[in-house]
Order: C-alpha cells, then sequence, then structure tokens
C-alpha cells in the first residue's frame, strides 16, 4: 500500500531534445502515415515526459507495485505546438494517493517548459494499481 | 483518413458532425515498436510470461499507443497537429495484439470566441467493447 505521505513528491527530467527523428520514430510506431514530423503529435508528452514517470515507478520510498499498475486516465494540454528543436524539461509530481475499493489510485501531473522556462504544457495521469 | 482529404474549418464544423472513423490492428511487433517510440518499457507489454504472472491474459498494448491514435484520427480531421490543444481519455478495457480498434470521434461544442471546438472520443475492440471511454478533445482553429 502506497503511503499517502508521498503526496507531494516530485520528479524532473533531464532536458529532452525533441528531434524529426523522435517525432518520426513515434509515428511510425502508432501508424500515423502524414507526412509532417516537424510538430510533435499530441500524445508525444508521454515521450519527453517519460522519464518523470519512469523516476516515480523506480523509486525505492515510494514503492509501487509496477507490475500490478494499469494506466486508468490520461490528459494532456498544450500551451503551444511543440515542435523539433524543442528542449523540453519536465516535472511530475504525486498530487493524490486514495483507495477506491480493492483498487489504490495515483494521480501523477506533469508540467513541461521549454528551453526559455516557458510553459509548454500539462498532463494528468491516473495510475490504478490492482491488488496483488 | 487519408492527406488527401480536405481539412476541416471552423465555419463547416457543426455540433453532431461525425468523424470518419479510424481502424487499427494492433500487433505485437507495433506494440513493440511504441515501447521504442515512448521510452515505456514496463513489461506486462512485452514479456508474455511476466505479463501471465501478473494475472493479464498476456501481453497488453499500451493505453497510450490507442490514446495516440484518437490524437491521430482528430489531428487528421483538423488539417494540423499543432491544433490539437487538449487531449484527454479513460483507460476502460485492454487491447491485445490481435485486437483491432476502432476509434470515433463527434463535434459536441463549438466555441466562437475562442474558436474552439470539442469532440467527444471513442474507441471499441472488434467485439464492440470499450476500451476508451470519456475522452475527449479541443482543437483550435
Amino acid at each position: 500500500v502506497t503511503d499517502v505521505r508521498h503526496v507531494g513528491r516530485s520528479y524532473r527530467t533531464q532536458p529532452f531534445l525533441v528531434t524529426e527523428e523522435s517525432i518520426r520514430q513515434f509515428m511510425s510506431a502508432i501508424g500515423d502515415t502524414a507526412a509532417d514530423a516537424s510538430i510533435a503529435p499530441p500524445t508525444f508528452g508521454m515521450v519527453y515526459g517519460f522519464d518523470a514517470y519512469w523516476q516515480l515507478w523506480q523509486d525505492p520510498e515510494v514503492g509501487l507495485d509496477v507490475g500490478h499498475l494499469v494506466h486508468g486516465e490520461q490528459s494532456f494540454s498544450l500551451e503551444r505546438p511543440v515542435r523539433a528543436g524543442d528542449r523540453i524539461t519536465t516535472t511530475g509530481e504525486i498530487t493524490g494517493i486514495s483507495r477506491r475499493g480493492a483498487l489504490e489510485l495515483v494521480t501523477f501531473e506533469c508540467q513541461s517548459i521549454d528551453q526559455d522556462d516557458h510553459p509548454v504544457g500539462q498532463a494528468t495521469c491516473l495510475f490504478i494499481i490492482r491488488p496483488a | 483518413m487519408s492527406s488527401m482529404t480536405a481539412s476541416a474549418t471552423f465555419e463547416s464544423v457543426e455540433v453532431g458532425d461525425r468523424l470518419p472513423e479510424m481502424k487499427k490492428e494492433v500487433t505485437r511487433e507495433q506494440i513493440t515498436a511504441y515501447a521504442e517510440a515512448s521510452g515505456d518499457h514496463n513489461p506486462i507489454h512485452l514479456d508474455e510470461e511476466f505479463a501471465r504472472s501478473v494475472g493479464l491474459p498476456g501481453v497488453i498494448a499500451h493505453g497510450m499507443l490507442t490514446m495516440a491514435f484518437l490524437g491521430q484520427l482528430v489531428a487528421d480531421w483538423a488539417g494540423r497537429r499543432q491544433q490539437v490543444r487538449r487531449l484527454q481519455a479513460r483507460f476502460a478495457g485492454m487491447v491485445l495484439p490481435g485486437d483491432t480498434v476502432t476509434c470515433t470521434a463527434e463535434v459536441v461544442k463549438k466555441d466562437s470566441s475562442s474558436k474552439r471546438v470539442t469532440l467527444n472520443l471513442g474507441a471499441v475492440n472488434q467485439r464492440g467493447e470499450k476500451v476508451i471511454t470519456k475522452a475527449l478533445a479541443e482543437v483550435e482553429f
């Protein structure tokens, strides 16, 4: 069981350099055949922000049961388009830990900024941890 | 939708408009490619034995892969990817290799002052079971 005292804990990624290659690789994976790889697809925030999620999953003090973790909900909102050449840093914070029956719910909110420290977008994620 | 399709314009969009459906067959190779592209190598997506050991029927697709399909559907319709300003989804069911996901979208709101259009989104598998619910997108024109 995840301790509610971990609410407020946060993780910051290294700056992620968005490249046309990384956008094209993502598009290829999802089967998007559009010609333009200069602008990131709407869910690309999972790519540049991923290391924040990864740090949360790996944090031994929080001790999330990653094998039983499923993605419950996700939202992205963008302040501006993300383009190849952007260098994006994301900070993710645990903003909620609660229970619903046998399930444990962990809310993780991410804020991303660009190379000039201007906001790029937000993402909110709800993780569900199933009973072992 | 192909790139030949004319893009939507704010003037032409009406509440109640339904976008053409997008169908995607999800393969093991695609799940692996998504793991590579996103960095998410959680073994529930990649390792059959591990997935079974934690009570799953086998490897499952990343929920984010299905959500990416919805992003593509909306961006293709809008014409330019950067018009998609908001996207949210609830992952209601597992997607397994071999499943075919059908993505749908319907215009539910058109706001003239912000020139934003809101769409309700959905995704079902080949048995008609919902794999995504409570999903929406906001598109700026």
